[in-house]
Protein backbone atom coordinates (compact mmCIF):
# COMPACT_ATOMS: atom_id res chain seq x y z
CA UNK A 1 0.00 0.00 0.00
CA UNK A 2 2.90 2.41 0.45
CA UNK A 3 4.85 2.00 -2.59
CA UNK A 4 1.31 2.46 -4.13
CA UNK A 5 1.05 5.79 -2.25
CA UNK A 6 4.11 6.27 -3.71
CA UNK A 7 3.57 5.33 -6.75
CA UNK A 8 0.34 8.21 -6.93
CA UNK A 9 1.89 11.13 -4.72
CA UNK A 10 4.88 10.90 -5.84
CA UNK A 11 5.49 9.68 -10.01
CA UNK A 12 1.87 9.80 -11.44
CA UNK A 13 0.32 13.45 -9.93
CA UNK A 14 3.87 14.65 -10.49
CA UNK A 15 2.65 14.73 -13.81
CA UNK A 16 -0.57 15.14 -13.30
CA UNK A 17 -1.58 16.63 -16.94
CA UNK A 18 -1.37 12.57 -18.14
CA UNK A 19 -3.87 11.69 -15.38
CA UNK A 20 -6.12 14.36 -16.49
CA UNK A 21 -5.71 13.71 -20.18
CA UNK A 22 -6.44 9.75 -19.60
CA UNK A 23 -9.48 10.43 -17.29
CA UNK A 24 -10.63 12.86 -20.07
CA UNK A 25 -10.33 10.45 -23.03
CA UNK A 26 -12.01 7.10 -20.69
CA UNK A 27 -14.87 9.10 -19.74
CA UNK A 28 -15.26 9.71 -23.65
CA UNK A 29 -15.18 6.00 -24.63
CA UNK A 30 -17.41 5.46 -21.82
CA UNK A 31 -20.01 7.89 -22.21
CA UNK A 32 -19.86 6.80 -25.77
CA UNK A 33 -20.34 2.68 -24.75
CA UNK A 34 -22.73 3.79 -22.07
CA UNK A 35 -25.30 6.07 -24.72
CA UNK A 36 -24.67 3.44 -27.60
CA UNK A 37 -25.82 0.56 -24.28
CA UNK A 38 -28.83 2.09 -23.16
CA UNK A 39 -30.11 3.18 -26.51
CA UNK A 40 -30.21 -0.56 -28.06
CA UNK A 41 -31.42 -1.69 -24.55
CA UNK A 42 -34.19 0.59 -25.35
CA UNK A 43 -34.56 -0.29 -28.50
CA UNK A 44 -35.09 -3.64 -27.99
CA UNK A 45 -36.92 -3.54 -25.20
CA UNK A 46 -39.54 -1.66 -27.14
CA UNK A 47 -38.80 -4.17 -29.94
CA UNK A 48 -40.54 -7.08 -27.30
CA UNK A 49 -43.10 -4.91 -26.52
CA UNK A 50 -44.22 -4.91 -30.05
CA UNK A 51 -43.08 -8.44 -30.81
CA UNK A 52 -46.29 -9.62 -28.12
CA UNK A 53 -48.50 -8.18 -30.33
CA UNK A 54 -47.37 -8.56 -33.81
CA UNK A 55 -48.84 -12.05 -34.42
CA UNK A 56 -50.17 -13.79 -37.09
CA UNK A 57 -53.37 -12.39 -38.47
CA UNK A 58 -52.81 -8.99 -36.88
CA UNK A 59 -52.95 -5.83 -38.33
CA UNK A 60 -51.49 -2.61 -36.98
CA UNK A 61 -52.85 0.65 -38.38
CA UNK A 62 -50.51 3.55 -39.19
CA UNK A 63 -51.95 7.08 -40.55
CA UNK A 64 -50.09 7.38 -44.30
CA UNK A 65 -47.48 9.97 -43.65
CA UNK A 66 -48.57 11.85 -47.16
CA UNK A 67 -52.02 12.38 -45.01
CA UNK A 68 -52.50 15.49 -43.42
CA UNK A 69 -55.48 15.68 -40.45
CA UNK A 70 -58.21 18.12 -40.92
CA UNK A 71 -60.67 18.12 -38.24
CA UNK A 72 -63.10 20.39 -40.37
CA UNK A 73 -63.24 17.71 -43.10
CA UNK A 74 -63.84 14.88 -40.75
CA UNK A 75 -67.62 14.35 -40.71
CA UNK A 76 -69.43 14.44 -37.06
CA UNK A 77 -70.29 10.92 -37.03
CA UNK A 78 -67.41 9.73 -39.45
CA UNK A 79 -65.28 8.16 -36.81
CA UNK A 80 -68.34 6.80 -35.23
CA UNK A 81 -69.44 4.85 -38.65
CA UNK A 82 -65.66 3.96 -38.34
CA UNK A 83 -66.40 2.13 -34.96
CA UNK A 84 -69.27 1.01 -36.20
CA UNK A 85 -67.75 -1.02 -38.83
CA UNK A 86 -65.28 -2.08 -36.03
CA UNK A 87 -67.51 -3.63 -33.66
CA UNK A 88 -69.89 -5.46 -36.54
CA UNK A 89 -66.91 -6.98 -38.12
CA UNK A 90 -63.59 -7.33 -36.17
CA UNK A 91 -61.90 -7.93 -33.31
CA UNK A 92 -59.49 -5.34 -32.27
CA UNK A 93 -56.83 -3.56 -29.43
CA UNK A 94 -57.57 -0.05 -29.05
CA UNK A 95 -55.28 2.11 -26.81
CA UNK A 96 -54.31 6.05 -26.54
CA UNK A 97 -52.70 8.06 -24.29
CA UNK A 98 -51.87 11.72 -23.92
CA UNK A 99 -54.47 13.04 -22.42
CA UNK A 100 -53.66 15.43 -19.71
CA UNK A 101 -55.90 16.20 -17.03
CA UNK A 102 -55.63 18.11 -13.81
CA UNK A 103 -55.85 16.17 -10.71
CA UNK A 104 -54.30 17.10 -7.40
CA UNK A 105 -51.47 15.19 -6.44
CA UNK A 106 -48.30 15.07 -4.06
CA UNK A 107 -45.71 15.56 -6.64
CA UNK A 108 -47.38 18.55 -8.66
CA UNK A 109 -47.34 16.61 -11.38
CA UNK A 110 -49.58 16.53 -14.64
CA UNK A 111 -51.31 13.33 -14.85
CA UNK A 112 -51.82 11.57 -17.76
CA UNK A 113 -54.64 9.23 -19.18
CA UNK A 114 -54.18 6.48 -21.16
CA UNK A 115 -57.28 4.72 -22.54
CA UNK A 116 -57.40 1.05 -23.41
CA UNK A 117 -59.84 -1.75 -24.19
CA UNK A 118 -60.42 -5.28 -22.55
CA UNK A 119 -57.87 -6.92 -26.11
CA UNK A 120 -55.38 -4.20 -25.36
CA UNK A 121 -54.74 -4.84 -22.07
CA UNK A 122 -54.70 -8.64 -22.33
CA UNK A 123 -52.46 -8.39 -25.02
CA UNK A 124 -49.92 -6.28 -22.97
CA UNK A 125 -50.25 -8.33 -19.30
CA UNK A 126 -49.40 -5.13 -17.29
CA UNK A 127 -47.67 -6.60 -14.24
CA UNK A 128 -49.44 -4.87 -10.91
CA UNK A 129 -48.21 -4.48 -7.76
CA UNK A 130 -51.34 -4.11 -5.40
CA UNK A 131 -55.12 -5.02 -6.59
CA UNK A 132 -57.11 -6.94 -8.95
CA UNK A 133 -57.19 -6.89 -12.88
CA UNK A 134 -59.02 -4.08 -14.63
CA UNK A 135 -62.57 -4.60 -15.38
CA UNK A 136 -64.21 -3.92 -18.66
CA UNK A 137 -68.03 -5.19 -18.42
CA UNK A 138 -69.15 -2.12 -16.44
CA UNK A 139 -72.14 -0.12 -17.37
CA UNK A 140 -71.56 3.03 -18.73
CA UNK A 141 -73.77 5.99 -16.87
CA UNK A 142 -75.25 3.49 -14.84
CA UNK A 143 -72.25 2.35 -13.31
CA UNK A 144 -71.61 5.03 -10.03
CA UNK A 145 -68.09 4.28 -10.63
CA UNK A 146 -64.86 3.20 -13.36
CA UNK A 147 -62.54 0.88 -11.98
CA UNK A 148 -59.07 2.01 -13.04
CA UNK A 149 -55.66 1.35 -12.24
CA UNK A 150 -52.67 4.05 -11.30
CA UNK A 151 -49.14 4.42 -11.50
CA UNK A 152 -46.78 4.10 -8.66
CA UNK A 153 -46.32 7.45 -7.75
CA UNK A 154 -49.69 8.23 -8.39
CA UNK A 155 -51.12 5.26 -5.44
CA UNK A 156 -49.60 7.51 -2.68
CA UNK A 157 -52.19 10.28 -3.33
CA UNK A 158 -54.80 8.23 -4.71
CA UNK A 159 -53.93 4.71 -2.85
CA UNK A 160 -56.10 1.61 -3.74
CA UNK A 161 -59.84 1.70 -3.15
CA UNK A 162 -59.62 5.29 -2.95
CA UNK A 163 -62.22 7.53 -5.11
CA UNK A 164 -61.20 10.33 -8.06
CA UNK A 165 -63.71 12.20 -9.34
CA UNK A 166 -62.94 14.44 -12.03
CA UNK A 167 -64.32 15.61 -15.16
CA UNK A 168 -62.69 13.88 -18.07
CA UNK A 169 -62.08 16.13 -21.49
CA UNK A 170 -62.84 12.97 -23.46
CA UNK A 171 -66.44 12.78 -22.21
CA UNK A 172 -66.56 16.38 -21.40
CA UNK A 173 -68.56 14.88 -18.05
CA UNK A 174 -67.50 14.48 -14.76
CA UNK A 175 -66.99 10.74 -13.70
CA UNK A 176 -65.98 9.23 -10.88
CA UNK A 177 -62.82 6.72 -10.66
CA UNK A 178 -62.30 4.19 -8.50
CA UNK A 179 -58.98 2.78 -7.77
CA UNK A 180 -58.72 -1.04 -8.41
CA UNK A 181 -54.83 -1.71 -9.06
CA UNK A 182 -51.47 0.05 -8.83
CA UNK A 183 -49.34 -1.20 -11.41
CA UNK A 184 -45.54 -1.92 -10.69
CA UNK A 185 -43.12 0.38 -10.28
CA UNK A 186 -41.98 2.25 -13.89
CA UNK A 187 -44.21 0.30 -16.23
CA UNK A 188 -43.76 1.68 -19.69
CA UNK A 189 -45.58 1.92 -22.76
CA UNK A 190 -42.83 2.31 -26.17
CA UNK A 191 -43.73 4.63 -29.31
CA UNK A 192 -44.35 1.81 -31.77
CA UNK A 193 -43.11 4.48 -34.17
CA UNK A 194 -40.13 5.37 -32.32
CA UNK A 195 -39.16 2.14 -30.33
CA UNK A 196 -36.67 3.32 -28.47
CA UNK A 197 -38.15 6.14 -26.54
CA UNK A 198 -41.01 5.01 -24.53
CA UNK A 199 -43.61 6.64 -21.55
CA UNK A 200 -43.36 5.62 -18.10
CA UNK A 201 -46.66 5.37 -16.39
CA UNK A 202 -45.80 6.44 -12.84
CA UNK A 203 -48.42 9.30 -13.03
CA UNK A 204 -50.82 7.69 -15.31
CA UNK A 205 -54.28 6.32 -14.87
CA UNK A 206 -55.21 3.28 -16.86
CA UNK A 207 -58.94 4.07 -17.68
CA UNK A 208 -60.67 0.70 -18.93
CA UNK A 209 -62.88 1.44 -22.57
CA UNK A 210 -65.77 -0.37 -24.05
CA UNK A 211 -67.63 0.31 -27.13
CA UNK A 212 -70.27 2.70 -25.01
CA UNK A 213 -67.29 4.86 -23.74
CA UNK A 214 -66.25 5.00 -27.12
CA UNK A 215 -69.32 6.16 -28.54
CA UNK A 216 -70.01 8.62 -25.94
CA UNK A 217 -66.52 10.06 -25.99
CA UNK A 218 -65.63 12.69 -28.16
CA UNK A 219 -63.84 13.04 -31.44
CA UNK A 220 -60.08 13.28 -30.24
CA UNK A 221 -60.55 10.07 -28.44
CA UNK A 222 -61.81 7.97 -30.84
CA UNK A 223 -59.17 9.74 -33.67
CA UNK A 224 -56.65 8.97 -31.46
CA UNK A 225 -58.03 5.31 -30.91
CA UNK A 226 -57.86 5.10 -34.81
CA UNK A 227 -53.83 6.20 -35.13
CA UNK A 228 -52.67 2.98 -33.98
CA UNK A 229 -55.42 0.59 -33.85
CA UNK A 230 -54.64 -2.76 -34.18
CA UNK A 231 -56.99 -5.11 -36.02
CA UNK A 232 -56.86 -8.95 -34.58
CA UNK A 233 -56.97 -12.23 -36.35
CA UNK A 234 -58.10 -10.58 -39.79
CA UNK A 235 -57.00 -10.83 -43.07
CA UNK A 236 -55.29 -8.64 -45.65
CA UNK A 237 -58.57 -8.59 -47.36
CA UNK A 238 -60.84 -7.38 -44.94
CA UNK A 239 -58.14 -4.78 -43.37
CA UNK A 240 -58.29 -3.38 -46.66
CA UNK A 241 -61.78 -2.86 -47.33
CA UNK A 242 -62.13 -1.11 -43.31
CA UNK A 243 -58.83 0.96 -44.70
CA UNK A 244 -61.42 2.17 -47.82
CA UNK A 245 -64.11 3.20 -44.54
CA UNK A 246 -61.40 4.74 -43.03
CA UNK A 247 -60.73 6.96 -45.86
CA UNK A 248 -64.02 7.80 -46.92
CA UNK A 249 -65.71 8.75 -43.55
CA UNK A 250 -62.31 10.19 -42.61
CA UNK A 251 -60.92 11.19 -45.52
CA UNK A 252 -56.94 9.59 -43.77
CA UNK A 253 -55.36 6.94 -45.89
CA UNK A 254 -54.41 4.64 -43.31
CA UNK A 255 -51.96 1.73 -43.99
CA UNK A 256 -52.07 -1.47 -41.76
CA UNK A 257 -49.04 -3.82 -41.69
CA UNK A 258 -48.69 -7.49 -40.88
CA UNK A 259 -46.61 -9.09 -39.06
CA UNK A 260 -44.26 -10.49 -41.53
CA UNK A 261 -44.82 -6.30 -43.14
CA UNK A 262 -43.65 -5.27 -39.87
CA UNK A 263 -40.75 -7.78 -38.93
CA UNK A 264 -39.39 -6.55 -42.42
CA UNK A 265 -39.58 -2.87 -41.41
CA UNK A 266 -37.93 -4.28 -38.04
CA UNK A 267 -34.87 -5.60 -39.74
CA UNK A 268 -34.59 -2.99 -42.57
CA UNK A 269 -34.97 0.02 -40.54
CA UNK A 270 -33.95 -0.59 -36.89
CA UNK A 271 -31.48 -3.35 -37.45
CA UNK A 272 -29.70 -1.37 -40.19
CA UNK A 273 -29.99 1.79 -37.65
CA UNK A 274 -28.60 -0.28 -34.64
CA UNK A 275 -25.75 -1.77 -37.25
CA UNK A 276 -24.53 1.71 -38.02
CA UNK A 277 -24.87 2.83 -34.72
CA UNK A 278 -22.33 -0.15 -33.29
CA UNK A 279 -19.91 0.59 -36.27
CA UNK A 280 -19.88 4.21 -35.14
CA UNK A 281 -19.15 3.84 -31.77
CA UNK A 282 -16.95 1.02 -32.40
CA UNK A 283 -14.95 3.41 -34.58
CA UNK A 284 -15.12 5.96 -31.72
CA UNK A 285 -13.89 3.68 -29.00
CA UNK A 286 -10.91 2.23 -30.93
CA UNK A 287 -9.90 5.78 -31.62
CA UNK A 288 -10.41 6.93 -27.96
CA UNK A 289 -7.61 3.45 -27.25
CA UNK A 290 -5.39 4.44 -29.93
CA UNK A 291 -4.99 8.09 -28.31
CA UNK A 292 -5.11 6.54 -24.77
CA UNK A 293 -2.23 3.93 -25.72
CA UNK A 294 -0.49 7.21 -27.19
CA UNK A 295 -0.79 9.08 -24.36
CA UNK A 296 0.08 6.13 -21.95
CA UNK A 297 3.83 5.56 -24.59
CA UNK A 298 4.24 9.13 -23.91
CA UNK A 299 3.75 9.48 -20.12
CA UNK A 300 6.10 6.18 -20.01
CA UNK A 301 8.70 8.60 -21.46
CA UNK A 302 8.39 10.58 -18.84
CA UNK A 303 8.25 8.68 -15.97
CA UNK A 304 10.85 5.97 -17.38
CA UNK A 305 13.15 7.04 -14.36
CA UNK A 306 11.47 6.73 -11.57
CA UNK A 307 10.25 3.27 -12.68
CA UNK A 308 13.79 1.85 -13.94
CA UNK A 309 14.78 3.37 -10.49
CA UNK A 310 12.15 1.34 -8.25
CA UNK A 311 13.06 -1.62 -11.07
CA UNK A 312 16.42 -1.68 -10.06
CA UNK A 313 15.90 -0.90 -5.89
CA UNK A 314 13.80 -4.08 -5.68
CA UNK A 315 10.91 -3.34 -7.39
CA UNK A 316 9.11 -6.13 -9.65
CA UNK A 317 7.55 -6.38 -12.78
CA UNK A 318 4.88 -8.32 -11.01
CA UNK A 319 4.80 -5.23 -8.36
CA UNK A 320 4.71 -2.79 -10.97
CA UNK A 321 1.85 -4.38 -13.45
CA UNK A 322 -0.42 -4.42 -9.56
CA UNK A 323 0.55 -0.88 -9.39
CA UNK A 324 -0.41 0.27 -12.80
CA UNK A 325 -4.03 -2.07 -12.53
CA UNK A 326 -4.41 -0.24 -9.50
CA UNK A 327 -4.02 2.93 -11.00
CA UNK A 328 -6.05 2.49 -13.71
CA UNK A 329 -8.78 1.56 -11.34
CA UNK A 330 -9.22 4.43 -9.60
CA UNK A 331 -9.35 6.40 -12.90
CA UNK A 332 -11.93 4.22 -14.19
CA UNK A 333 -13.75 4.39 -11.16
CA UNK A 334 -13.55 8.13 -11.21
CA UNK A 335 -15.10 8.14 -14.64
CA UNK A 336 -17.87 5.39 -13.45
CA UNK A 337 -19.16 8.06 -10.52
CA UNK A 338 -19.07 10.68 -12.67
CA UNK A 339 -20.95 8.72 -15.22
CA UNK A 340 -23.65 7.74 -12.21
CA UNK A 341 -23.85 10.98 -11.59
CA UNK A 342 -24.97 12.80 -14.64
CA UNK A 343 -27.38 9.57 -15.34
CA UNK A 344 -28.93 10.20 -11.64
CA UNK A 345 -29.02 13.94 -12.57
CA UNK A 346 -30.83 14.05 -15.67
CA UNK A 347 -33.06 11.15 -13.80
CA UNK A 348 -33.98 13.27 -11.41
CA UNK A 349 -34.16 16.14 -14.25
CA UNK A 350 -37.39 14.62 -14.94
CA UNK A 351 -38.67 15.06 -11.37
CA UNK A 352 -37.52 18.46 -11.19
CA UNK A 353 -39.21 19.60 -14.10
CA UNK A 354 -42.46 17.51 -13.17
CA UNK A 355 -41.88 15.51 -16.92
CA UNK A 356 -44.30 12.81 -15.60
CA UNK A 357 -44.11 10.77 -18.42
CA UNK A 358 -40.21 10.58 -17.72
CA UNK A 359 -40.23 10.33 -14.20
CA UNK A 360 -39.00 6.65 -12.90
CA UNK A 361 -38.46 4.79 -9.48
CA UNK A 362 -35.04 3.49 -8.51
CA UNK A 363 -31.90 3.25 -6.45
CA UNK A 364 -30.38 6.73 -7.14
CA UNK A 365 -33.13 7.33 -9.65
CA UNK A 366 -31.47 4.77 -11.85
CA UNK A 367 -33.43 2.14 -13.65
CA UNK A 368 -32.67 -1.25 -14.93
CA UNK A 369 -31.32 -0.13 -18.15
CA UNK A 370 -28.98 2.40 -16.69
CA UNK A 371 -27.98 0.21 -14.53
CA UNK A 372 -26.78 -2.46 -16.86
CA UNK A 373 -25.70 0.28 -19.42
CA UNK A 374 -23.02 0.78 -16.55
CA UNK A 375 -22.08 -3.01 -16.15
CA UNK A 376 -21.04 -3.05 -19.88
CA UNK A 377 -19.20 0.12 -18.78
CA UNK A 378 -17.42 -1.62 -16.48
CA UNK A 379 -16.48 -4.44 -18.73
CA UNK A 380 -15.33 -2.94 -20.96
CA UNK A 381 -13.22 -0.39 -18.61
CA UNK A 382 -11.52 -3.82 -17.50
CA UNK A 383 -10.51 -5.22 -21.21
CA UNK A 384 -9.42 -1.20 -21.45
CA UNK A 385 -7.28 -1.19 -18.88
CA UNK A 386 -5.36 -4.58 -19.54
CA UNK A 387 -4.74 -3.64 -22.69
CA UNK A 388 -3.31 -0.11 -21.72
CA UNK A 389 -1.77 -1.73 -18.73
CA UNK A 390 0.16 -4.61 -21.13
CA UNK A 391 1.30 -1.80 -23.51
CA UNK A 392 2.64 0.24 -21.04
CA UNK A 393 4.77 -2.72 -19.05
CA UNK A 394 5.61 -3.95 -22.29
CA UNK A 395 7.68 -1.10 -23.28
CA UNK A 396 8.75 -0.79 -19.56
CA UNK A 397 10.45 -4.12 -20.47
CA UNK A 398 11.92 -3.13 -23.82
CA UNK A 399 14.10 -0.76 -22.00
CA UNK A 400 17.18 -1.88 -19.83
CA UNK A 401 16.86 -0.62 -16.44
CA UNK A 402 20.49 0.57 -16.64
CA UNK A 403 19.62 3.16 -19.49
CA UNK A 404 16.55 3.85 -18.14
CA UNK A 405 18.33 5.15 -14.70
CA UNK A 406 20.93 7.50 -16.98
CA UNK A 407 17.82 9.16 -18.52
CA UNK B 1 14.95 25.76 -39.25
CA UNK B 2 18.03 24.43 -38.54
CA UNK B 3 18.06 24.88 -34.99
CA UNK B 4 14.88 23.67 -34.29
CA UNK B 5 13.81 22.16 -31.04
CA UNK B 6 11.34 19.40 -33.28
CA UNK B 7 12.57 16.82 -34.83
CA UNK B 8 10.83 15.05 -37.52
CA UNK B 9 8.76 12.67 -35.21
CA UNK B 10 7.45 15.32 -33.06
CA UNK B 11 6.28 17.42 -35.84
CA UNK B 12 4.63 14.36 -37.22
CA UNK B 13 2.77 13.78 -33.85
CA UNK B 14 2.14 17.90 -33.96
CA UNK B 15 -0.03 17.49 -36.69
CA UNK B 16 -1.90 14.33 -36.34
CA UNK B 17 -2.90 15.90 -32.78
CA UNK B 18 -3.95 19.18 -34.81
CA UNK B 19 -5.40 17.34 -37.62
CA UNK B 20 -7.27 14.83 -35.31
CA UNK B 21 -8.87 17.98 -33.10
CA UNK B 22 -9.55 19.57 -36.61
CA UNK B 23 -10.84 16.29 -38.23
CA UNK B 24 -13.54 15.63 -35.35
CA UNK B 25 -14.90 18.91 -35.85
CA UNK B 26 -15.34 18.48 -39.39
CA UNK B 27 -16.98 14.88 -38.69
CA UNK B 28 -19.50 17.14 -36.31
CA UNK B 29 -20.32 19.20 -39.20
CA UNK B 30 -20.58 17.04 -41.55
CA UNK B 31 -23.02 14.76 -39.74
CA UNK B 32 -25.04 17.55 -38.97
CA UNK B 33 -25.30 18.35 -42.81
CA UNK B 34 -26.00 14.99 -43.16
CA UNK B 35 -30.37 13.94 -43.09
CA UNK B 36 -30.61 11.50 -41.07
CA UNK B 37 -33.73 9.71 -41.62
CA UNK B 38 -33.44 7.15 -38.72
CA UNK B 39 -34.82 8.30 -35.68
CA UNK B 40 -32.80 5.98 -33.59
CA UNK B 41 -29.47 7.38 -35.09
CA UNK B 42 -30.66 10.65 -34.36
CA UNK B 43 -31.60 10.11 -31.34
CA UNK B 44 -28.23 8.39 -31.29
CA UNK B 45 -25.97 11.20 -32.90
CA UNK B 46 -28.00 14.00 -30.71
CA UNK B 47 -26.09 12.57 -27.57
CA UNK B 48 -23.09 14.05 -29.45
CA UNK B 49 -24.31 16.69 -31.34
CA UNK B 50 -25.69 19.07 -28.62
CA UNK B 51 -21.99 19.14 -27.24
CA UNK B 52 -19.81 19.35 -30.10
CA UNK B 53 -18.07 22.42 -28.65
CA UNK B 54 -17.53 20.95 -25.29
CA UNK B 55 -16.51 17.56 -26.77
CA UNK B 56 -14.00 18.87 -29.30
CA UNK B 57 -12.60 21.36 -26.40
CA UNK B 58 -12.04 18.43 -24.54
CA UNK B 59 -10.02 16.62 -27.19
CA UNK B 60 -7.84 18.92 -27.61
CA UNK B 61 -6.49 18.38 -23.81
CA UNK B 62 -4.43 15.93 -25.73
CA UNK B 63 -2.10 19.22 -27.92
CA UNK B 64 -1.67 20.14 -24.55
CA UNK B 65 -0.60 16.63 -23.36
CA UNK B 66 2.08 17.18 -26.36
CA UNK B 67 3.52 20.22 -25.55
CA UNK B 68 3.67 19.50 -21.88
CA UNK B 69 5.68 16.16 -22.54
CA UNK B 70 7.74 18.07 -25.76
CA UNK B 71 8.98 20.42 -23.36
CA UNK B 72 9.96 17.88 -20.37
CA UNK B 73 11.85 15.93 -23.01
CA UNK B 74 13.58 19.15 -24.36
CA UNK B 75 14.88 20.41 -21.05
CA UNK B 76 18.10 19.01 -21.53
CA UNK B 77 18.55 20.04 -24.90
CA UNK B 78 17.36 24.00 -24.22
CA UNK B 79 20.23 24.18 -20.98
CA UNK B 80 22.61 22.71 -23.58
CA UNK B 81 22.06 25.44 -26.43
CA UNK B 82 22.41 28.04 -23.93
CA UNK B 83 25.49 26.67 -22.61
CA UNK B 84 27.01 26.90 -26.29
CA UNK B 85 25.74 30.92 -26.77
CA UNK B 86 21.96 30.30 -27.68
CA UNK B 87 19.40 32.42 -26.04
CA UNK B 88 16.19 31.61 -24.30
CA UNK B 89 14.28 33.93 -26.36
CA UNK B 90 15.57 33.01 -29.89
CA UNK B 91 14.68 29.37 -28.46
CA UNK B 92 11.04 30.34 -27.62
CA UNK B 93 10.49 32.50 -30.48
CA UNK B 94 11.87 30.16 -32.87
CA UNK B 95 9.70 27.32 -31.33
CA UNK B 96 6.68 29.43 -30.82
CA UNK B 97 7.12 29.93 -34.57
CA UNK B 98 7.53 26.45 -35.80
CA UNK B 99 4.21 25.66 -33.52
CA UNK B 100 2.28 28.58 -35.34
CA UNK B 101 3.76 27.03 -38.89
CA UNK B 102 2.21 23.44 -38.28
CA UNK B 103 -1.17 24.93 -36.73
CA UNK B 104 -1.42 27.38 -40.28
CA UNK B 105 -0.28 24.25 -42.05
CA UNK B 106 -2.82 21.99 -40.34
CA UNK B 107 -5.55 24.78 -40.47
CA UNK B 108 -5.14 25.74 -44.34
CA UNK B 109 -5.33 21.61 -44.94
CA UNK B 110 -8.72 22.01 -43.04
CA UNK B 111 -10.09 25.35 -44.91
CA UNK B 112 -9.15 23.15 -48.10
CA UNK B 113 -11.49 20.37 -46.61
CA UNK B 114 -13.89 23.07 -45.65
CA UNK B 115 -14.36 24.92 -49.25
CA UNK B 116 -14.52 21.04 -50.64
CA UNK B 117 -17.04 19.62 -48.56
CA UNK B 118 -18.77 23.42 -49.01
CA UNK B 119 -19.24 23.96 -45.37
CA UNK B 120 -18.86 27.16 -42.93
CA UNK B 121 -15.06 27.97 -43.01
CA UNK B 122 -15.29 29.56 -39.48
CA UNK B 123 -16.38 26.48 -37.80
CA UNK B 124 -13.37 25.39 -36.51
CA UNK B 125 -11.70 29.29 -36.01
CA UNK B 126 -12.36 28.91 -32.22
CA UNK B 127 -9.72 25.55 -32.42
CA UNK B 128 -7.09 27.60 -33.94
CA UNK B 129 -7.33 30.10 -31.11
CA UNK B 130 -7.46 27.61 -28.21
CA UNK B 131 -4.36 26.38 -30.17
CA UNK B 132 -2.69 29.45 -30.26
CA UNK B 133 -3.35 29.99 -26.53
CA UNK B 134 -1.76 26.61 -25.51
CA UNK B 135 0.73 27.41 -27.84
CA UNK B 136 1.34 30.66 -25.99
CA UNK B 137 1.06 29.22 -22.36
CA UNK B 138 3.89 26.37 -23.47
CA UNK B 139 6.14 29.46 -24.66
CA UNK B 140 6.17 30.59 -21.62
CA UNK B 141 7.17 27.59 -20.28
CA UNK B 142 10.01 27.37 -22.40
CA UNK B 143 11.71 29.81 -19.79
CA UNK B 144 11.79 27.32 -17.24
CA UNK B 145 14.01 25.67 -18.43
CA UNK B 146 17.06 28.66 -18.74
CA UNK B 147 18.57 26.60 -15.64
CA UNK B 148 18.82 22.88 -15.39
Amino acid sequence: MKLFEFFITKIFLRKVIFSIAMILLFFMANYTIFTATRLILSTFQGYQEVKSMNQEGTYIANLNPDSNIDMDAIAENGTQKVYDYLNNNFKYAFYTDGFIASLPNNDDMEISFSYMNEEYYKLNQFELSQGTDLNFDYQFNKDKEIPVLVGKGLSKTYPMGSTIKIELPVLEQSMTLKVQGVLKQNAYHSNFHALNSKNYYNFSVFLPVNQEFITHANIDLQLNGLMDIIILQTTKEKVTNLSEIMQDNLGLKFNFFSQKENFDYFNEYYLHSLKIMSIITLILVVIIICHSVWNALVSIRLMLKDFTINLLVGLSYSKLRKILYSYFGILFSINLIVIFFITAYSRYGSWLRKDAAFVTYGLFGLIGMDWFALLVVFLFDIIFGMIIVEIMLRKIKKIPISLGVLQ
Amino acid sequence: MRRSLFRFVDRFELCITYLFCFSLNLIFDYVKSLSVDSYILKAFLENFMNYQTLINFLFTFIVVVFHYQMLHRKKTEIYCRILVGDTILNITIRYTLECLMILGFVYLLSIAINIYLNFNLISNLYLVCIFVIYILISAVRVGKYETF
